[in-house]
């Protein structure tokens, strides 16, 4: 199978099976089979049947209905986060691109002490300041994708300042800002696309691992990791409550990687 | 090699054959048994902590009171052979056993008796119960056996007090180490203590009594339900007190290898009540709410079932409990005419704060789905017990709260001035002071039932249930206790029936092995970095040198700062989370003072930069002990196993990588991308869930989990850390594998390669001498980011195996305040990240140095 063959597979995919989550996600946001949070002690630990498509859990409450809400906080609080270190490291990326000398050293060391910060204690930390939920855990898991994006951003300039329209732009007496807002910026956006989804799969791993230890969306917000810690103790009882939710996030992330993979391999052919 | 050499080689393997097997003869006819806990123990003095965990283990196998509790509740002898009671009730002689000696050989006498009366309202007391004893006014010794208590004032539940455990007799030579050990009179003497892990004790070949029929018993600390569950199946304990995953329970009483044991416990679990805020403080709201509560779903839904629904703060199994459930039966029309009648009859919205435990948080959504039947809305928020504290116990910051009040004979909270609950009432306080002034236990129980009525006709709480005491055991384990009122584990009378545990479990030198290890490894780095400074300084520079290494010392000291200021932020007070629901002020200063947690920060700062400086890293709050020792314990699993996960992980990696970039574009590449594909969406939480259950609960091939310690053999150590090494490594190895086959291919296209080609080299020759080691370099700033992501990463494993690691340390140092210790993981694992990185980036501009000038 040629490379070009690949990249159309990966892509078609990826971006099957990513809009088949945030479309559920967005659907999630008006209408569900069941309320979530409605719970019917009677109902519980059903498994998947006509009424219930997916069973229910230890408090009666509709699995296929929870595994919508939880699609919505994953990608709720994966975009967000996405959207933070954008924001923010972007353009620190550029600054650092641009003026170079001791400010590029100030913004790569600072990326360096946020690399450094194991990334889970922080979370950790952070939910133990502000007390634990999904905003907390957007703010925590935004932060450690800050340094990314401005590592992204900050290498792609640095190409982007080499090349001719650039220097053709700086003869031209532009100033470097400038520069980097209309010329810079707009060539990273491949780069930045591709990076945004890698960033954007590993956020919904890191709310759920968060959600997990129980420091992401508390309840009643539904969230597939905290459906996986509490079907630990049931998994004799009713097994499929540990697999759904893991398999759903199985191939929601999958889903990512390879729309990111597809599009990589797309924009490493456009100049 | 020549013959003798050869010898010499063979003799080692079979010496060590021989020792085995003698050690394992020599122990067949050792009984030992393995108990699995819930909460582990802060320190071992049950005098100077209130948390029941101490008891839980201790009590009556390890320290033993003057007098002790009956099944019915009913004071017994115990040190104390006998007492008399004066007339008015003002002074108390106990006559003592003349046969007791403690675990350090000293005589148990008055002498003892009394130092250890006197040491609970002492002035450096940390006895968070010495109120209960606040009505002894003296102490006498009347002769070596013989003691004498004068009171105040008359003290009806004098008895049933000095049965505490917080009141355990306790040696005058030793009793200063008991913190981290133990010293007592019981049938078991302390041996062992392995933090985050497990507490040892051995029997007292010098015990009064019968002796123990176990030669050790090994309390086994596991928090998670699930690896509760995983490790009673697995076999990796015994037995499991208070087992924490009621909806698996029935799975163990229906299973033939299993015995059960369901009581009930002296822990009142209540929908409390902040009477201090308005909706609440009006009585026909707490009316309304208690009618709408149903005990009973909640039970199902909460506890699978388990539980006694109860109508006042009081036992069901006390011979003094009255049944006031049917005061407020569940009856949503009364809830709602009586919300009807206040201000609130448009609506109230309520925020019910939850504690982590699952009785709290499960408890918590059925309530708050029950009282939105009768027109209340409730807000849940989950806290942390350190944030618990902070907010509802400490600040009254709350409107209901969900909480288990776990102390025998604790009804007096009631009439505690500033408790959380806010209730404050002239009667209940008059019922309170006439029950401790009486002695005559029929009017002593009348009195109970009028306070336990009168707090019903309050409603001065939602009254849900009382635990369940829950205990599962291997059947051939007999003779365990579990029934007794304060709710500790007897191990004294437990014996084997029929076979005998025969795993060897070698003791010796707990901590020196592994220590030197890492002294060793330590010196190793640290010649390995001084090597690579040397030769960074011929090849780039002395002055190169010397600014990287600036870079680096401002960056640690950066991370110091960092560290330390993000950790004063967190708040919550460690010594009240220490000392617990029932402490009182001066045991709290005492506390604070002990730790100089009353310095000011910058000073703080200072000493503790000042001891990183010798490797210091203080005393941690909660364990007692120097951080570093915490550390090296905790480094013995969390070093090797990220080591062991880098190892399988490359194992995995380094061949998938190459294959898929010798065969790229093909069938087998495709393949390959596929798995690797998977192996990166694969939740690592989720695959160590799957693997327990596959290898441990179905197979048994490998256990459950736990570390057994490297000094029960290699074997064993290293299985215990292969299946969390495996759900750490698989979505390393994805990662990894396709960073090298893309390095791979990147390096094919390079000129070198083309020249190496027209030279006649073989593919595969090209890919291992050409292409491999100049793809490595990518390769190694990965391995290098990998390493540090899986020392500090692995909290979430470290939780599903129940590994006593770094991971697990910090998280529960952050749950419990201790500050001390998660400023210094922290700042350990800052450390290394850093430190890592610095040398891989050194490494890579000394094997590319064009790249120097690029990275500049």
């Amino acid at each position: 199978m040629s490379e070009h063959t690949a990249r159309n597979w990966s892509l078609a995919i990826g971006a099957g099976v990513t809009a088949c989550f945030i479309v559920v996600a967005l659907l999630a946001l008006f209408w569900t089979p069941f309320d979530p949070q409605l719970l019917n002690i009677v109902d519980k630990l059903q498994p998947p049947n006509a009424h219930h498509w997916l069973g229910t859990d230890q408090l009666g409450r509709d699995v296929l209905s929870l595994l919508m809400g939880g699609a919505k906080t994953s990608v709720g609080v994966a975009l967000l986060a996405v959207f933070i270190g954008a924001a923010a490291g972007v353009p620190l990326g550029l600054i650092a691109a641009a003026a170079q000398g001791s400010v590029d050293e100030a913004v790569m060391r600072a990326n360096d002490l946020i690399f450094a910060f194991p990334a889970l204690l922080l979370a950790i930390l952070i939910t133990a300041v502000f007390g634990p939920g999904a905003i907390n855990a957007v703010i925590a898991i935004g932060i450690f994708n800050i340094p990314v994006f401005a590592r992204v951003s900050r290498a792609g300039a640095l190409q982007a300042w080499t090349r001719d329209y650039t220097l053709a732009a700086r003869v031209a007496g532009k100033g470097r800002w400038r520069i980097s807002w209309e010329h810079i910026l707009p060539n990273l956006f491949g780069l930045l696309v591709v990076q945004a989804t890698i960033q954007f799969s590993l956020g919904v791993i890191a709310e759920a691992g968060l959600a997990y230890v129980g420091l992401g969306a508390q309840p009643p917000v539904p969230s597939w990791g905290r459906m996986l810690n509490e079907a630990q103790t049931l998994t004799a009882l009713a097994p499929w409550l540990a697999l759904i939710p893991g398999l759903a996030m199985l191939s929601f992330v999958l889903g990512l990687n390879l729309l990111g993979e597809g599009l990589r391999r797309g924009s490493e052919r456009a100049p | 090699m020549n013959r003798a050499l050869r010898r010499r080689a063979r003799l080692p393997p079979i010496a060590l054959f021989c020792a085995l097997l003698l050690a394992a003869a020599g122990s067949s006819a050792a009984q030992l048994a393995v108990i699995g806990m819930q909460l582990e123990p802060p320190v071992l003095d049950p005098t100077a902590s209130p948390a029941a965990a101490i008891s839980e283990c201790l009590y009556g196998n390890l320290y033993e009171g003057l007098v002790q509790f009956a099944r019915d509740g009913s004071v017994q002898p115990s040190l104390a052979e006998s007492w008399d009671i004066s007339e008015d009730g003002m002074s108390y002689v106990f006559h003592l056993r003349h046969d007791v000696r403690f675990h350090d050989g000293s005589r148990f006498d008055a002498d003892a008796a009394k130092f250890s009366l006197d040491r609970v309202n002492g002035a450096s007391s940390l006895n968070a119960q010495r109120s209960q004893l606040q009505a002894i006014r003296a102490v006498e010794v009347l002769d070596p056996y013989t003691l004498r208590v004068l009171l105040h004032r008359r003290s009806g539940g004098l008895l049933q007090s000095l049965a505490l455990g917080a009141f355990v007799m306790v040696s005058p030579q030793s009793a200063a180490g008991n913190a981290a050990h133990p010293v007592g009179t019981g049938p078991y003497r302390f041996s062992n203590w392995r933090r985050g892990d497990s507490l040892t004790l051995t029997r007292n070949p010098d015990f009064r009594g019968p002796p123990a029929a176990l030669d050790e018993v090994t309390f086994k600390f596991i928090a998670e339900p699930t690896a509760a569950f995983a490790a009673l199946m697995a076999g990796d304990v015994d037995a499991f007190a208070n087992y924490p995953a009621p909806e698996s329970f029935a799975q163990f009483a229906a299973d033939p290898r299993f015995a059960v044991f369901n009581g009930t416990t002296e822990m009142e679990v209540l929908l409390s009540f902040n009477e201090r805020i308005a909706p609440l403080h009006d009585l026909r709201v707490r009316r309304a709410i208690s009618y709408a509560l149903d005990r009973r779903a909640i039970i199902d839904g909460a506890m699978f079932g388990y539980g006694t629904p109860i109508g006042s703060h009081f036992p069901p199994a006390n011979p003094a409990y009255v049944d006031l459930t049917g005061v407020y039966p569940h009856d949503l029309a009364k809830a709602k005419a009586l919300l009807a009648q206040t201000a609130y009859a448009r609506g109230l919205t309520l925020s019910l704060k939850l504690p982590p435990p699952s009785y709290a948080r499960r408890g918590g959504e059925i309530i708050a789905a029950e009282l939105a039947q009768a027109g209340i809305q409730v807000k849940i928020e989950n806290l942390e017990w350190a944030q618990w504290l902070d907010q509802v116990y400490t600040r009254h910051d709350f409107d209901m709260s969900i909480v288990g009040h776990a102390e025998p004979l604790d009804y007096d909270i009631y009439s505690r001035e500033g408790y959380y609950f806010g209730y404050a009432n002239a009667e209940f306080n008059a019922l309170i002071a006439a029950l401790d002034d009486t002695v005559d236990p029929v009017r002593r129980r009348e009195l109970l039932q009028r306070i336990q009525r009168k707090l019903a006709e309050d409603a001065v709480n939602g009254f849900l249930f009382q635990y369940p005491r829950l205990d599962v055991w291997n059947r051939h384990l007999e003779g365990i206790g579990f029934d007794n009122v304060l709710g500790t584990i007897e191990v004294s009378r437990a014996h084997y029936e029929g076979r005998g545990l025969s795993e060897v479990r070698a003791g010796g030198a707990a901590g020196a092995q592994p220590r030197t290890a890492l002294r060793v490894l330590g010196l190793a780095a640290g010649i390995g970095a001084m090597l690579l400074g040397i030769m960074t300084a011929r090849r780039l520079g002395a002055a190169y040198l010397a600014q990287r290494l600036g870079v680096l010392a401002a960056t640690l000291a950066l991370a110091t700062a960092v560290v330390f200021i993000v950790v004063q932020v967190v708040p919550g007070d460690p010594v009240r989370y220490m000392l617990g629901l029932q402490a009182d002020p001066d045991t709290v200063a005492a506390m604070r003072h002990e730790l100089r947690l009353d310095a000011a920060p910058l000073q703080r700062y200072v000493q503790w930069v000042g001891g990183l400086a010798h490797a210091d890293f203080g005393s941690s709050y909660t364990y007692r002990v120097p951080v570093g020792d915490l550390l090296a314990e905790r480094l013995q699993l969390s070093l090797p196993l990220a080591m062991y996960a880098l190892l399988l992980s490359s194992a995995l990696a380094f061949p998938a990588g190459i294959l898929a970039a010798a065969r790229r574009g093909r069938t087998t590449d495709a393949l390959l991308s596929g798995i690797t594909q998977l192996g990166l969406a694969l939740p690592n939480f989720w695959l160590g869930m799957l693997l327990v259950l596959l290898f441990a609960v179905s197979l048994h091939w490998i256990s459950a989990g736990g570390f057994p310690g490297w000094q029960a053999g290699l074997w064993p150590a290293l299985k215990a850390l292969t299946l969390p090494a495996i759900a750490l490594a698989m979505p390393q190895a994805a990662i990894l594998a396709r960073v090298l086959r893309a390095a791979l291919i990147d390096t094919l296209h390079e000129d070198y390669i083309r020249t190496a080609r027209a030279k006649g080299a073989g593919e595969w020759q090209v890919l291992w001498r050409h292409a491999l080691p100049n793809a490595l370099v990518p390769v190694l700033t990965i391995l290098g980011m990998q390493f540090s992501f899986l020392l500090a990463g692995g909290v979430i494993i470290e939780n599903v195996f129940f590994l006593p690691g770094l991971g697990r340390l910090v998280f529960q140092a952050i749950v419990q305040r201790d500050l001390i210790v998660v400023q210094s993981v922290v700042v350990i694992l800052v450390f290394a990240v850093v430190c890592v990185s610095f040398l891989v980036d050194i490494t890579y501009s000394l094997v590319n140095p064009q790249l120097r000038a690029a990275y500049e």
